[in-house]
């Protein structure tokens, strides 16, 4: 299924922004919020892992309900899983489409990944001392 | 010991009303900060000196030794990136422009992917706006389109709008409305007295249908535009006559959507319309503590706000190309010095492809999601806790930061300057 992808602030993203190695803030930014009849359509439950699929890849999050989302749209908090899949072109503005990348979304069996393990996939060294 | 009058360096309400208290050179207790603030004037967990990638694993070094890394980084490279700068203080902003010409880079900040847009739309039509204080007092209506401060910018519900007395309202909460227009229904949203549910997309469709409303043309309007009925948007533009003093404060919900910088163009001629019948006012809602600082030192150091290129020996300036993600996308940069940011958590993997196979210096007192990109990190004092400095408020004022904590670590502004010597030395040879 297709729907638009929207990031954004959160609290919970705030307060762990500077502790970007934590659990918590990976478990945030890692979690995608669904409206609950999209969710029931896709036969997920709440933190189920789901597989997100945009213009540039792919990336396990956790899909969580909330009554702040329309069908057809998910809200995923700013940080490195959503900009995993998100495209690069600014349309000579400066600014990619972070509030309107259309994804596809589907159960999965896989985990989210570490963002440790996300930057070592893009070429990174993990630094956890 | 408590510290009273403390300055929170998370956000762009810059609170200047924080107390904290510490203990053993530590904070142990924050009063008056919000969620943000206070888990940032807490934050441990600070990287203790600086490393440096050595194949596979990390070697701590001597800041000395950083520092000529990073020199010699910057000289030998023939297309830098400096990029960063709203973490931290204008000081330190003031040698990254110097070093930035020195080297012929490319210099730019993060609001080319916050509210660079906005800029853009600025420098079309001009910019309405006033400081937070004119609207405590005298707001009795404020608009937040497409911003969620319940969430963002925690306290400027408190301190200026919704909760906040006002010297020229008689009962500020009953007088004061406030609308919220978002494509979700946010905590915000809750709280607010009209809340406008856009559909995605559609924020430049709904501004352009109340600009016709406001110059009288309601039979022109469809039923509903982009989802919002027209018996709303005339109750809104309704709401905005009848006001005495308007105040509209937008997010990234407009300058990260379709239409960008044009969107905050109709938001801001909107205003331009409304001012024909009432005042009214528009102003960005900053995110980092001095992004908008970052604007102003290049301001008026460079002539331009973010996004400068010093390749021709001048400083040019051309959004879409001299910004970081399309310099780091095309993969034209061939080193990265990062300041006060951290873009491998908030640019997409293109980017950071690019960073992972050039060498990258950061500036920054905790490991973060650069650091795994970095050759070398050089930990600094947080600004506002253990080092000192100017930042600008989201409505342009300057406030100087306060020290809390006295620390071993230099701040940005010494470790950049050092490493400009160098760098000038390293020039002259």
């Amino acid at each position: 299924m297709t729907y638009l992808m929207v990031t954004g602030r959160t609290v919970t993203q705030g307060v762990t922004v500077e502790n970007k190695t934590s659990v918590d803030y990976a478990e945030e930014t890692s979690t995608c919020f669904m409206h609950e009849f999209d969710m029931l359509e896709l036969g997920l439950d709440d933190r189920n892992a789901i597989l997100v699929t945009g213009p540039c890849g792919e990336v396990v999050m956790r899909a969580v309900a909330s009554v702040e989302v329309e069908m057809g749209t998910v809200f995923v908090p700013y940080g490195p899983y959503a900009n995993h899949i998100i495209d690069a072109d600014t349309h000579s503005t400066g600014m990619p489409d972070f509030k309107s990348h259309e994804v596809e979304i589907e159960p999965t069996d896989k985990e989210p990944k570490t963002v440790h393990k996300l930057m070592e996939d893009l070429g990174g060294l993990a630094y956890d001392r | 010991m408590i510290v009273k009058d403390v300055v929170c360096p998370f956000c762009g309400c810059l609170c200047d009303d924080i107390e904290v208290e510490v203990e053993e050179n530590r904070v142990v207790a924050v009063a008056n900060a919000c969620e943000l603030g206070t888990t940032k004037l807490m934050g441990e967990k600070r990287m203790k000196n600086p490393i440096l990638r050595d194949g596979n694993t990390w070697k701590d070094i001597s800041y000395d030794e950083a520092i000529e890394y990073a020199a010699d980084m910057l000289l030998s490279a023939e297309r830098p990136l400096l990029y960063g700068w709203s973490g931290t203080h204008g000081e330190a902003q003031c040698v990254g422009v110097h070093m930035a010409e020195l080297v012929r880079g490319v210099i730019d900040n993060t609001s080319s992917v916050c509210h660079g847009p906005s800029i853009l739309a600025i420098q079309e039509v001009g910019h309405p706006g006033c400081t937070l204080g004119v609207v405590k007092n005298r707001a009795d209506l404020v608009i937040y389109w497409g911003s969620n401060p319940i969430d963002a910018h925690p306290r400027h519900l408190s301190r200026y709008t919704r909760y906040a007395d006002g010297f020229f309202l008689e009962n500020a909460f009953r007088d004061r409305k406030v609308i919220v227009v978002d494509i979700r229904r946010t905590e915000t949203a809750n709280i607010a007295d009209e809340f406008v549910q856009i559909k995605p997309g559609g924020d430049y469709a709904v501004l352009s249908a109340l600009r016709a409303i406001v110059r009288g043309k309601t039979e022109t309007i469809p039923r509903t535009v982009a989802g919002v009925t027209r018996e709303q948007l005339v109750r809104v533009v309704d709401l905005c006559k009848e006001a005495k003093f308007g105040a509209v404060y937008f997010g990234l919900g407009l300058t990260m959507t379709q239409g960008k910088y044009k969107n905050i163009r109709n938001a801001i001629e909107l205003v331009s319309e409304l001012n024909r019948h009432t005042k009214f006012t528009i102003s960005a809602m900053r995110g980092h503590y001095n992004v908008y600082g970052s604007n102003e030192v290049n301001t008026w150091m460079t002539g331009y706000p973010f996004g400068i290129d010093f390749s021709r020996g001048i400083a040019f300036y051309n959004p879409g190309e001299t910004t970081a993600v399309d310099v780091l996308a095309r993969k034209e940069c061939d080193a990265a010095l990062i300041v006060g940011s951290d873009p491998a958590a908030h640019f997409p993997r293109r980017c950071l492809e690019h960073l992972a196979d050039i060498p990258v210096v950061q500036l920054d007192p905790y490991p973060n999601a650069t650091t795994a990109f970095c050759n070398v990190q050089i930990p600094v004092a947080v600004t506002g806790i253990d080092a000192e400095g100017t930042a600008y408020r989201m409505d342009g004022v300057p406030i100087r930061t306060r020290k809390v904590l006295s620390t071993d670590y230099p701040s940005d502004e010494e470790v950049l300057s050092r490493m400009y010597a160098l760098m000038q030395e390293g020039r002259e040879r």
